[in-house]
């Protein structure tokens, strides 16, 4: 039986300020892009520059004898291939074929000409030095004619050198022949030539019209039940992650073959493991080691293949590689937010009800990738009230960047769809939008334990709605949508819910903490798992202190490294959740160990000691020691203990108050609009938010407000837009892909509801889903007008206004 | 580039373009390995490089020096060459503020100034506002939490402190209108304004 969380919490649900704090304030914070390793090269990446080609012919003769040149890489898929014979300039090599997969052996003769490269146990060798049965890996740069590229950026070759101006001067000498082909990087454009075909896959086109989702109900007797119907296209475009610290990492090999890599990563795990796959590497021979990290929101998983060409670089050079990609590669090439675009037709009756909901939408996810939204979550939140329903998505594929998960993947997408309509119905019944959401609410789960979300809902949301209302006047600052006082800055007043599903745990492998306690009375946590600015350092610390009568900054947090244990990716909100537990379990088996240990010394019974704040009590024989002293009683010994975490254990019945998933939230925007410049200012939000137990009040506050502050960008400033001629992103940077600074921000008001009999729920990604579509609700009920695709720039405002008719 | 006058700081500065004249700046932005147009020599300037030249300047009270070709940015000698990092290279052409250093008593993006630029100069990064006592400034971004990740955090740390010497009286409103240079995508914010606040009660 857990133990659980402490019934006498010191410090959990406080606010604790963060232990790296003034570190990452002042540049003292090594993050993996800091990292400069002795006799470190640096590399760049080749991308191809058009949106759709094939190589013709590749030269890398001439960059090979630039100054500084140190590796270059070919992009090429990797193969290992065993000799059969090795002599002069000719290779005989067959190839391993993956039995499961049923492959047949394949036969390859290679002239080995300037330009082949032979790896053996990751290292360069000549045929000289090989013999039958090695097994070798061949770059031949012939392998790469004929590959075709799907988008502006898509990755060629990769060049390291002493320094990162030389890597550049021999990036320009590769000298590459494309033949360019047709392309389509503008998603009309897709759906106007359904069978021109520019990405890859057994499509006929790019248009991929397969994808829909079973109906409820009988939506065409639902619109006849309605008093009211609109329908109205809305959609949401491409946005980038724009993580300040580009993806990218550093690569070292020792000398007994191991590699390390510095890597901005979500995984360190997952990133160990899959350049440990790479290289054919016992995952024990790969550490990667992500001690600060700047910003990932989905889109950093793996080493991607800027870091599998860092590390071939640098078993090639014989020296550490550093590649982190530039601006421009990091919004071109490192994952994105894919679009989305729906018709949606919604209809309803005066008290609220919504009869019936059809949408009909499709997005791109770049060159290749599936479902943009949701469909299964639509009508966004309100799908389990709302009895007949029609869904269907389409794919466009387009020759860009693919899309990775970006903070609540799909959400965002369904909530705009979802939550625009439900304001237009509204407008169109002559109602406050607040009754149809009222009206809507997923019903509580009878069949589920009470203390859950699904045995909640309905009472979660109706309190949060209450919230909302009453921090952000709502009633009386609500007026029907245009109907705000004359003048040309009108006032408004929106709102959108949203929902996350999360879980306690982002694997079934469990989630690993460590915990050593010396005798000095220092405890000393180890995990793998990382910390994105997120605070898991500080909740590590938080839990660790509580159980031990500490304070967190007595506790030393070791984080980021593979080598401590498995933990699973920060994705879906589930690393406090997982780590949380961990960390209590690992704290209370090294105190019981503690214990164990030095009960006998200091002649006291295990069972009658506990933990007070800095001392050690024994209440039955009425003795304390001090924590110090206590733990000086190990003598040359520690105490240590382990914790786990899977979403198993999370579910035993036994362990529902420590972690769960699943949360919802309501969110207003107030903002005022300039009808006669178009320009749209937020001036509060109200985010309203369930967190079960919080565990840093201070940085879960944070994660919320950070979450509205993305979710306004996404709402006034954000997209990646494409030159249809050229193919090419024209808005790559900062300046004219656009990121509200702190003047662009209102005032936020967070308000965080608190649940600790659900345990520790993960708060990440909820926060961002609702904040764009409260916001374009805001702009329409200030028009009276909807605006009905982000960014709301000025010129979509003015345009809508026009046609507005206004 | 040819020349170390200053006219780096009117162009579009970013790394690739400075291997070129201003007319390089006329080829938009490219990819890594794209070509730049020939360097037009300004015979008018004097000629620094194309080969390393010695830079000798002071960052955060150390005397440091190193070599760098001409074409390379105060921000990229800074972080590969002398291992000054607290300065983040985000966006490499004077966008997102994350590069602030203070050079000379005067804050400049350290990606837009040429390390040739600054030598001789006095450099002071978020490194200096570290050490044994913390600055009131960084110690207020940790004490309302006015970081995520902290990517951004030294270069607004280091607009904040440069505000409030040139004006340690400044309102909330001057220190915010410092910042506007600055670009937090983690999104900090409410909290960043809330240190402000805190800098501003106390007089910086
Ligand atoms: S890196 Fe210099 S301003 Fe962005
Ligand atoms: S804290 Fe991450 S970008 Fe500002």
């Amino acid at each position: 039986m857990a133990e659980g969380w402490p019934k006498k919490r010191r410090l959990l649900g406080t606010k604790v300020k963060r232990l790296d704090g003034p570190d990452k304030a002042t540049g003292r914070a090594k993050y993996s892009y800091d990292v400069n390793r002795p006799g470190m090269l640096h590399g760049v990446m080749l991308r191809c520059p058009h949106a759709h080609a094939k190589i013709k012919s590749i030269d890398t003769a001439a960059a090979r004898k630039t100054p500084g040149f140190k590796a270059l890489v070919l992009v090429l898929p990797a193969k290992d291939w065993i000799v059969v014979k090795a002599g002069g300039d000719a290779l005989e090599l067959r190839s391993v074929p993956n039995k499961k997969k049923k492959e047949k052996e394949e036969q390859r003769t290679v002239k080995v000409t300037p330009g082949v490269t032979i790896l053996r146990k990751n290292k360069v060798v000549a045929v000289a030095d090989l013999k039958p049965d090695d097994v070798v890996q061949v770059e031949v740069p012939d392998d790469a004619v004929g590959r075709e590229l799907f988008f502006a950026g898509d990755e060629v070759a990769a060049v390291a050198a002493d320094t990162e101006e030389h890597a550049e001067d021999a990036l320009r000498a590769i000298k590459v022949e494309y033949e360019v082909l047709d392309h389509l990087v503008v998603e009309e454009e897709v759906i106007k030539n359904p069978k021109k075909k520019t990405t890859p896959g057994a499509l006929e086109g790019n248009y991929d019209t397969t994808i829909k989702d079973a109906t409820k109900g009988d939506v065409e007797a639902g619109f006849k039940e309605a008093e009211a119907t609109v329908e109205g296209t809305y959609g949401v475009p491409v946005i980038s992650h724009q993580c300040l610290e580009t993806h990218g990492l550093v690569a070292e090999w020792d000398a007994d073959g191991g590699l390390t890599v510095w890597a901005s990563t979500q995984a360190t795990v997952a990133t160990a493991a899959a350049l440990a796959g790479r290289f054919g590497l016992p995952p024990a021979k790969v550490k990667c080691v992500t001690h600060y990290m700047g910003g990932g929101f989905g889109s950093k998983f793996g080493p991607d293949v800027q870091g599998f060409a860092a590390a071939d670089l640098a078993r090639r050079a014989g020296a550490p590689v550093k590649i982190m990609l530039d601006r421009e590669e990091e919004i071109i090439a490192a994952g994105n937010r894919p679009s989305a675009t729906g018709t949606v037709k919604i209809g309803g009756k005066k008290d609220g009800t919504i009869t019936a909901f059809a949408v009909d939408c499709y997005g791109s996810p770049g060159y290749t990738g599936g479902a943009t939204i949701n469909l299964n979550l639509m009508p966004y939140v309100y799908g389990d009230a709302v009895a007949n329903m029609a869904r269907s998505h389409k794919v466009v594929y387009t020759n860009a960047g693919v899309a990775r998960a970006m903070r609540a993947p799909g959400h965002p997408q369904n909530c705009v769809l979802t939550e625009f309509a439900v304001d237009d119905l509204a407008a169109k019944l002559g109602i406050d939008p607040l009754v149809i959401r009222r009206k809507n609410l997923p019903p509580n789960n009878p069949k589920a334990d009470k203390v859950s979300w699904a045995g909640r809902r309905h009472d979660i949301y109706t309190e949060q709605l209450d919230l909302a209302v009453k921090l952000s006047g709502w009633n009386e600052k609500w007026h029907p949508p245009g109907k705000g006082k004359p003048g040309a800055v009108r006032h408004g007043i929106g709102m959108a819910l949203h929902t996350w599903g999360g879980f306690a745990s982002g694997s079934t492998t469990p989630n690993e903490c460590s915990v050593f306690i010396s005798k000095d009375g220092t405890p000393t946590a180890e995990t793998s798992t990382q910390d994105l600015g997120t605070a898991q350092r500080t909740v590590t610390a938080i839990v660790v202190a509580e159980v031990l009568g500490l304070m967190p900054t007595d506790v030393l947090v070791k984080l980021g490294e593979s080598v401590y244990g498995f933990s699973s990716g920060s994705g879906g909100s589930t690393t406090c959740p997982s780590q949380a537990p961990a960390a209590l379990l690992a704290a209370q088996a090294a105190r019981d160990d503690l214990f164990k240990k030095v009960a006998p010394k200091v002649g006291a019974d295990p069972k009658d000691l506990a933990v007070e704040a800095g001392k050690v009590v024994d209440a039955k024989n009425k003795k304390e020691w001090g924590w110090k002293e206590f733990c000086g009683r190990l003598g040359m010994d520690e105490a240590k203990g382990r914790g786990e975490w899977s979403l198993a254990i999370s579910n035993e019945p036994e362990n529902a108050n420590i972690s769960s998933g699943q949360v919802g939230g309501v969110q207003t925007a107030e903002v005022l609009v300039d009808s006669e410049t178009g320009v749209v200012r937020v001036t509060h939000m109200v985010a309203v938010q369930d967190c079960g137990l919080v565990v840093n009040k201070l940085a879960c506050e944070s994660q919320v407000a950070g979450g509205v502050i993305m979710g306004l960008n996404y709402a006034l400033f954000e997209e990646n837009i494409f030159d249809k001629h050229t193919g090419r992103q024209v808005n790559p940077d900062m300046e004219f892909y656009k990121l509200g600074g702190l003047r662009d921000m209102p005032k936020i008001t967070v308000h965080m509801q608190d649940m600790p009999e659900r345990g520790v729920i993960g708060i990440g990604e909820p926060p961002t889903i609702s904040t764009a579509a409260a916001i374009g609700n805001a702009v329409f009920n200030a028009l009276g007008v909807r605006v009905p695709f982000l960014p709301l720039s000025p010129r979509r405002v003015l345009d809508a206004l026009a046609k507005g008719g206004k | 580039m040819n020349d170390s006058t200053g006219e780096a700081r009117s162009g579009p500065s970013r790394r690739g373009f400075l291997t070129g004249t201003g007319a390089a700046a006329a080829a938009a932005a490219g990819l890594r390995g794209e070509l730049a147009p020939a360097a037009q020599p300004n015979p008018a300037a004097p000629a620094h490089g194309p080969g390393p030249v010695l830079v000798e300047l002071t960052v955060n009270g150390n005397k440091l020096s190193t070599t760098v070709e001409p074409r390379v940015t105060l921000l990229d000698a800074l972080r590969n060459h002398l291992d000054v990092t607290g300065c983040k290279r985000v966006c490499d052409r004077g966008t997102c503020g994350a590069c602030t250093v203070i050079v000379d008593g005067r804050t400049v993006y350290s990606c837009t100034m040429l390390a040739v630029e600054a030598r001789g100069a006095d450099v002071k990064t978020a490194e200096a506002l570290g050490g044994d006592r913390l600055d009131p400034v960084p110690a207020a971004f940790a004490d309302c939490d006015a970081q995520q990740c902290g990517f951004c955090t030294p270069g607004f740390v280091v607009s904040i402190r440069a505000a409030l010497d040139k004006n340690p009286k400044a309102t909330p409103e001057q220190v915010e209108a410092a910042l506007t240079g600055n670009i937090c995508r983690c999104g900090t914010y409410e909290q960043m304004r809330h240190a402000i606040v805190q800098l501003c009660r106390k007089g910086g």
